[in-house]
This record gives structure tokens, C-alpha cells and sequence, in this order.
């Protein structure tokens, strides 16, 4: 009893729970046990990290007391910056860092306006969200862009970003990986991430103990604009073209990863460890859902579904153990 | 005047603060000073202004006119992290604390010792936390509880125990013991009792004037935005005390 | 004469007055750059007030819930599903009218298990409607396999002219309904002693519960007001469309909390009025009217609703500016 009561005093022991009972299901129902087949795994860590990078910049975000719906046009605006870039005869690393200045520009406005205006950063980010997925449209007319002749398959970049470090493992399960890590050490052993709990734990405390809470909350805003620019050159790469859809509900499905690994809307609460297996377990949602034959446009169901009953199940934890 | 022989005892001097919202007035010309190793108690009603005249000093506003020496020297207060920086450190009933993290990183909160590129020294804060607590006489489990699961008065404790640690030069008690149990309420007056010991001054706002005669030495009563009087304990009791504060709140 | 006097003050003075010069600006901006006024022109107009109506109506109850401090972000969720009700209770032959009756149960279920989730369960409506937003999309596309399926309600002429007709040889019907609801909500909000419950919980749950308010209650409540005006436009657009389409109502959660924000209303609840709603709802609705009347790509809309968020967000800020200074 003892022991249960400890383990679920983790706010991260309920995703696990979520993540493993999830794995050991799609193992056992998909057929043939697809699900743990190693090429599915292989196709699988190509795919999610996508979602999986921006839920992590999602995470710090509504730790620190915000919300960035616009992540869903940042992306795909990005992505259109990246490919315009390289049109105009750019190498691809220099089209890459221009992709993350634009995302850290895009977030910077997000921050700017949420903290000068202090209003919910659910309207401004909404604004936001409307207003760049706009001008993408305009802009790129809605006309998908090859990018495959300047990233064509072998290139340096294409192996950076989209390529396999062997056999069986993606590139981008490791850019996920060290970004989870360098996020961790970040919100958990850095005084930057001190600052971040504290300002969405109690602004004023934070405030009156001389923390520049704005500042921080912008930074955060930031990480996560700079997420979307490496998404979006990671998922431009593997896809070898721009699509203005690129992103579209990636918005809420990055928050039900936050909520799914512990976060908090309030804000202060949360840690990377929840927020990184959130971020596994939404696509992995996706994808033993489809293994079992479930049509994709259902998929969303369930991860509705999931959300609500988890956030239930860790409710009913908290007063248990409290 | 009469500060001039007794100048260098002070540790806060604020001269002539005039503070206005728009066309309200909430402060009219205010002089208050605090000298080294003593507590003040600043009382009032509701609007008196000595929650403005404290936001001044700690950094939350700024004053209109009026200027302010710290330790002797005139300063300029813009923001709580200058204030913080000079050495008057803020506790307030329910704002200073971060509920949900752990009472190490809220000792350390906006300060973290770090070990290089910014990585907090998680061990040092863990062991100057349960120090500093020990020293003001609270014995709490472990320095990785959150805060929230602990009492009213230790809570008070954790923001006393952060203002000693860091050794401020003058303490802002804001209603530290509002809505508390009596139990508790005895603790955090031990615990000022240790900020005197330190010979750190401290302003005690309060409603309540039972608490702040027990440990206050001097008295400063305001209304409406002025200083209506200005005493020594020993020049009054605690009915005098409780019969000013009421009718310099009637006087028009 | 006083009486009209202060009611323009109080406008004036209204959070409701950004939105109104928004509204009043944008007609303006229309009339003269539509190509031979066209926008005014009582063709579209009529096309304005009986498509726009659709998404308005829902946006009211987007509103009525925000004053109680909770949000529905699963409102085109609702819609679609209770479309796909509709159509299956139409598949029993019944009569229209109890068909509508029983959509309107549906979606009024449906509101009240958002309520459960968020009252019940002690979660932010943000995360339950997020939740059932996926789930019931999800379902309806799951059951309908996504096709579209013909619903033909033409054969019940007394039905479609209730929620498709003209009122004398102008007037859509959709647009009197939108008037209706937004008069009965702005009669509740602003009248009776319900509405006062719903500022008090939207402004302060703790302190309306002291007083005796079942604040859980009022919730409930104005979730299902939501769902029952989705279930509503469902049979609104079907009796238009004669079909079901498994897309309707995708994105209209953002685009409702849009209208509710460019209306005044405050996302922290016990701040809005049915005036501010009413007229933001109707903008956003006139808006994509607008834009393709004046030819401009589909596109730019989201430009423009964009703006216009941060445009009410920024006179917010102001107008707030300006209380801390009077105080």
C-alpha cells in the first residue's frame, strides 16, 4: 500500500501507467503484433517526432502559466520560409537557420503581445494562429513546393534531419531525444527552470523575489517558436516538399500530450519526464490505432477520449493521496 | 530637523512621498523613517495608504515625488528587484511563496546558486534551506516538499527564514498573521523575535494590534494618505494605541 | 428621452462600444469597395443573414457560457454530431418536428456531459471540451464512414419553411431565429435573477456559493443552453443542404471564442453582454460574407479574423487602462 501510494505521489507515475498499458495493448491486439514489429517502431520514431518536439516546447510553455495555440501556423509557416529559402538558391543550413529565426521571431511576437497586453495567451496565440496561417495562404497560394532536388536523399542535410543513424533508428528520435534532454536540464537544474515554475506557480511571489517574470515567459514563447522552425525543416526534409496543411491540429493535439504527461493549465506544474512520454503516447495513440485497422478520421476520438479519462484518473489520484 | 542627530541610526529614511492614481490621492507628503535593529508597527484602516507607502518602498510602485535613503545613501527604487538587491525583503501573507514547488527552490527562488553554466547547486540550497529554517526554530521534513502541503505559520516561516538567510537590512511583514490559527500566529511571532535578535529591522503592517504590541517598538499610524502619529511603546498603552488608530480614521 | 439617453452612455462607456465601431467600420469598408455595392445588395444580404445566422446562433451560446467562466471548445463537434443524429432519426420515418425535438435532447446531452466532465470531474472546461471536441468528431466521421448522405426534408414543406424559409418575401428565417435567441439569452443574462447567477459564478464561484448560488448548477445549465443551439443549427443547415456533411462546423470553436472575445466578453468570466455577443457573433459571420463579396481569396479571412482578435484584444487593454485611470 505503502508503496503504491508512493509511486503514484510522482505526478508522472499515471502517464506511465497510460504509456505502458498502451504499448502492452496495441502489442498484444494488432494483428500479428505488428505494433512491436521493429519496422513499425523504425516508421513510428519517424513520425512522431514531429508532434513530439513542439508538445516538449509546449510543455516548458504551460509550465511557465502559458498556452501557444499558433503552433499549428508557425509551423507550416516555417516550413514555407525553409522551402522559399532554398528556392532562392540558399544551402539548406543556411535555409534552416533562417526557418528557426523565424520561429524564434513568430514567438517573440506571441510573447510580446500576451505580456504587454496581459491577456490570456489563449486569445492572443488564437489570434495569432488565424492571422499566420493567413498569410501562409496567401502567400504560398495554397500550391504545395517540391523541395526534393535541394535535399535529395544522401545529401548531408537529408541525413541530418530525416536519415537513419542505423538500421533501426531515425535521426529524428534522437533530435527528439536531445531536445527532451537538453529541455530537462533545463526546467530541472538550471536556474532558468526555477524561474519558469515560479512564474507560473505565483507571478507575484516570482515578481517580488526579482524575477523578470515577463522576460521568462517570453523566452518561453521563444523555445517554443524555435521547436516549430526545427519541426518544420525536419518534417519538410522527410516529406521532400512544403504543404501549407503541414500542422493543422497540431495546436490541440500538443496540449493534450502536456496534459496527458502531467502539465497543469494553471501552470508550475509539470515535468519533463511526463511531457516527454505525453509525447510518445498521443502518436502512439495514432499509431496502434491505425495498426487495428481503426479509420484514420477516427483516431481522433480516442485521443479525446484519453485525454478527458486521464485527467480524471489523475484527479481522482491527487485527492486519494492528499 | 529632527532626523539630523539621529540620521546614521537609520536604516530607511523616505521624505515627503507623495503618491496619486490618476486623480486620487493615496499618499500626501509622508515621512517615515526606520532605524537600525528596530520594528515598526504601521497601522491603519483600509486605504490609509500603508500598503502604497510599503509598495513604494519594496518596488511595486514608484513614487511621485519624495525621495528615499537606504543605509544613509539616496536611492532610486524602480522595480522589487532593486529593492531586493539594496537588502529590504518583502513577506507577504500569500504572494511570496510558489505553492507548488519545493521549499528549497522557493528559499532560492530569483538567487539559485549555481555551479556553472547556470546549473542550480542543488545540494548547497537543500542543506543552506534546512539550516536556515533550523535557525528560526522549524524542524520541517525534507527541503523537497512543496509548499503547499505545509501550514499557514511554517509557510510564514519558509518567507521569515529566506529574508534572514539573505540577510536583509529591513524585513516587510505584510499582515503576516492574518488568517491564522493562534497556535500559529505565536510561532510567527517567534519567528520576528529571531529577526530582532539578528538585529534586523522590520515594518509590521497589521490590522490587528494585539499582535503587533506584543513585538513592535515604536508605532506609526496613518490616515488618508498621512502620517497621523508617530510613538514610542513606552509612551503608550495598548488602549491609547487602539483609540488612536480609530479616531485618526474618524478625523476629517 | 433620459431613459434612451443613458442607455447610448452606457454603450458609450460599454466594452461593447470597440465592437461596435468594428461592426459599423466594416459595413462602411464593405459597402464602398464591393464592386457596384454589391455587398448591400438585398441578394446578399438575404444570403448574409441565412448562412451567417448558422454559425452566429452558436456563437451566442459560445458566449452565454464564457459569462460563467467555463468554454465549450467542442461546438462544431456538437453540431456534426447532431447532424448525424438527425439523420438517423430521420431514417425512422418519424415526423420532422419530433425529429428536431429529439436532435435538440441529443445536443442537449451532449452539453450536459461537457458539464459533468468539468464540474463533476474539477477539470478546466479547456481540457474536458478539447477531449469531447476529438471525441464526438471522431465518432461522427467513424459511424458516417465521412461521406456525405442525403437527408431530404423536403417533403415536410411546414418544416422547412420553420427553419428555411422567408419571412414575408425577404427576411430569412434563420436570421429572426438568431434575433430570437439572442434576445431570450439577453432577457436571461440580463434580467433575471438566473443571469445574475451566472455573473456572480463566472466572476467569483467561491463567493456565489457562499451566497447560496449552485454554481455547479448554473453551469450545467449554460452548457446546455450550448448544446442545444448547436443541436438546433444542425436542423437549421440540414433543412438547408438537404444532406449531411461530415465536415460542418470544423473550426468553428476557435472562430465562436473569437466572436465572444471581439464581443466583449472576458475568457475569465462574469465580463459580456448579449449586445457585445450578439454583434460579434454576427462580424465574424459578416466578415467571410464580406470578403468574398469583395472577391478577395477565401484565404484572407483567417488574415482578418487574426486582426480583428488582436484589434479587440488591444482596445481591451486600453479600455482597461482607462478604468485604472478614472479610479
Amino acid at each position: 500500500m505503502n508503496q503504491t501510494r508512493r509511486f503514484y505521489s510522482f505526478r508522472s507515475s499515471s502517464t506511465l501507467v497510460v504509456f505502458v498499458t498502451l504499448v502492452v495493448v496495441f502489442s498484444i491486439f494488432t494483428p500479428n503484433h505488428i505494433f512491436i514489429n521493429e519496422r513499425n517502431i523504425a516508421a513510428l520514431g519517424k513520425l512522431f517526432p514531429d508532434l513530439g518536439i513542439i508538445a516538449l516546447g509546449i510543455g516548458v510553455l504551460m509550465i511557465c502559466g502559458e498556452f501557444d495555440l499558433s503552433v499549428g501556423s508557425v509551423l507550416p509557416f516555417c516550413s514555407f520560409i525553409f522551402a522559399q529559402q532554398m528556392i532562392a538558391d540558399f544551402s539548406p543550413f543556411v535555409s534552416f537557420f533562417v526557418s528557426l529565426l523565424v520561429g524564434a521571431i513568430l514567438g517573440l511576437i506571441n510573447g510580446i503581445i500576451t505580456v504587454k497586453t496581459k491577456m490570456p495567451s489563449f486569445i492572443t496565440t488564437l489570434g495569432t494562429l488565424m492571422f499566420w496561417r493567413g498569410i501562409l495562404y496567401v502567400w504560398s497560394k495554397m500550391m504545395p513546393m517540391s523541395i526534393r532536388t535541394f535535399v535529395p536523399s544522401g545529401s548531408p542535410f537529408q541525413k541530418l534531419m530525416a536519415g537513419n543513424l542505423n538500421a533501426y533508428i531515425p535521426v529524428q528520435v534522437i533530435w527528439f531525444a536531445i531536445f527532451a534532454v537538453i529541455l530537462s536540464i533545463l526546467l530541472h537544474f538550471h536556474r532558468f527552470g526555477n524561474w519558469i515554475y515560479s512564474t507560473g506557480d505565483n507571478r507575484d511571489a516570482a515578481h517580488a523575489m526579482g524575477i523578470r517574470t515577463d522576460l521568462v515567459k517570453i523566452i518561453c514563447f521563444m523555445i517554443v517558436g524555435v521547436l516549430c522552425g526545427f519541426s518544420a525543416c525536419m518534417q519538410s526534409v522527410r516529406l521532400g516538399s512544403f504543404a501549407a496543411t503541414q500542422g493543422v491540429g497540431f495546436e490541440f493535439k500538443a496540449i493534450s500530450a502536456c496534459v496527458i504527461g502531467g502539465t497543469s493549465l494553471r501552470g508550475g506544474i509539470g515535468s519533463m519526464t511526463g511531457i516527454f512520454l505525453g509525447a510518445l503516447t498521443i502518436p502512439i495513440i495514432d499509431n496502434g490505432l491505425i495498426l487495428m485497422r481503426v479509420p484514420v478520421f477516427a483516431i481522433s476520438a480516442f485521443i479525446g477520449l484519453a485525454t478527458i479519462l486521464f485527467v480524471l484518473l489523475n484527479n481522482y489520484i491527487e485527492r486519494k493521496t492528499r | 530637523m529632527e532626523y539630523e542627530n539621529r540620521q546614521n541610526d537609520d536604516i530607511v529614511r523616505m521624505v515627503n512621498i507623495e503618491k496619486w492614481f490618476g486623480r486620487v490621492y493615496a499618499l500626501r507628503g509622508v515621512d517615515f523613517h526606520l532605524k537600525r535593529g528596530e520594528t515598526v508597527g504601521l497601522l491603519g484602516d483600509n486605504g490609509a495608504g500603508k500598503s502604497t507607502l510599503i509598495k513604494i518602498l519594496s518596488g511595486y510602485h514608484v513614487a511621485d515625488k519624495g525621495d528615499i535613503y537606504f543605509d544613509g545613501k539616496k536611492v532610486v527604487i524602480r522595480s522589487p528587484r532593486d529593492a531586493r538587491r539594496l537588502g529590504i525583503e518583502t513577506v507577504y501573507q500569500e504572494q511570496a511563496l510558489a505553492p507548488n514547488l519545493s521549499i528549497s527552490r522557493n528559499i532560492f527562488m530569483g538567487r539559485e546558486p549555481v555551479k556553472g553554466f547556470g546549473i542550480m547547486d542543488k545540494k548547497l540550497m537543500d542543506e543552506e534551506s534546512m539550516q536556515a529554517l533550523q535557525n528560526l526554530g522549524l524542524r520541517l521534513r525534507s527541503p523537497d516538499l512543496p509548499v503547499v502541503t505545509l501550514s499557514g505559520g511554517e509557510r510564514q516561516g519558509v518567507a521569515i527564514a529566506r529574508a534572514i538567510h539573505f540577510k536583509a537590512k529591513c524585513v516587510i511583514l505584510d499582515e503576516p498573521t492574518v488568517a491564522l490559527s493562534v497556535k500559529e500566529v505565536n510561532e510567527v511571532l517567534e519567528f520576528i523575535r529571531e529577526i530582532q535578535r539578528e538585529g534586523i529591522s522590520s515594518i509590521f503592517i497589521t490590522h490587528n494590534l494585539y499582535h503587533v504590541y506584543e513585538i513592535a517598538e515604536r508605532f506609526v499610524v496613518m490616515a488618508r494618505g498621512k502620517k497621523m502619529t508617530d510613538v514610542l511603546k513606552e509612551d503608550v498603552t495598548l488602549d491609547d494605541l487602539s483609540e488612536l488608530v480609530i479616531k485618526s480614521a474618524l478625523v476629517e | 428621452m433620459t431613459n434612451q439617453e443613458s442607455i447610448w452612455k452606457r454603450l458609450i462607456v460599454s466594452r461593447s462600444l470597440s465592437i461596435f465601431v468594428v461592426f459599423i467600420v466594416l459595413i462602411v469598408l464593405f459597402t464602398v469597395f464591393s464592386p457596384q455595392g454589391r455587398f448591400l445588395d438585398p441578394e446578399n444580404l438575404k444570403v448574409l443573414l441565412a448562412y451567417g445566422s448558422e454559425f452566429s446562433i452558436i456563437a451566442l451560446g459560445a458566449g452565454f457560457l464564457m459569462v460563467t467562466g467555463e468554454f465549450d471548445l467542442s461546438v462544431g463537434s456538437i453540431l456534426v454530431f447532431c447532424s448525424f443524429a438527425f439523420l438517423k432519426f430521420f431514417g425512422l420515418h418519424l415526423n420532422l418536428f419530433v425529429v428536431l425535438a429529439l436532435t435538440i435532447g441529443v445536443g442537449a446531452l451532449l452539453g450536459l456531459l461537457n458539464a459533468m466532465i468539468t464540474v463533476k470531474g474539477q477539470i478546466p472546461s479547456f481540457v474536458a471540451t478539447l477531449g469531447t471536441m476529438m471525441l464526438w468528431r471522431g465518432l461522427t466521421l467513424w459511424f458516417s464512414g465521412g461521406e456525405q448522405q442525403a437527408c431530404d426534408v423536403s417533403s415536410s414543406p411546414a418544416f422547412v419553411s420553420f427553419l428555411n424559409g422567408n419571412l414575408g418575401n425577404f427576411f430569412p428565417i434563420q436570421a429572426m431565429w438568431f434575433i430570437v435567441f439572442g434576445i431570450i439569452l439577453g432577457v436571461i443574462l440580463h434580467l433575471t435573477r438566473l443571469g445574475n447567477w451566472i455573473y456572480s459564478t463566472g466572476d467569483n464561484a467561491d463567493a456565489a456559493r457562499a451566497m447560496g448560488i449552485r454554481t455547479d448548477i448554473v453551469k450545467m445549465l449554460s452548457f446546455m443552453v450550448v448544446g442545444i443551439l448547436c443541436a438546433f443549427v444542425a436542423g437549421i443547415q440540414i433543412s438547408r443542404v438537404s444532406c449531411f456533411t461530415a465536415r460542418t462546423g470544423e473550426g468553428w470553436e476557435l472562430k465562436a471564442v473569437a466572436a465572444c472575445v471581439v464581443g466583449g466578453t472576458s475568457l475569465r468570466g462574469g465580463i459580456g453582454n448579449m449586445s457585445g455577443i450578439f454583434l460579434g457573433a454576427f462580424t465574424i459571420s459578416m466578415i467571410e460574407n464580406g470578403l468574398v463579396v469583395l472577391r478577395i481569396p477565401y484565404f484572407w479571412t483567417y488574415v482578418v479574423f487574426g486582426l480583428v482578435i488582436i484589434f479587440s484584444v488591444l482596445s481591451s487593454m486600453y479600455i482597461e487602462r482607462q478604468k485604472w485611470a478614472q479610479k
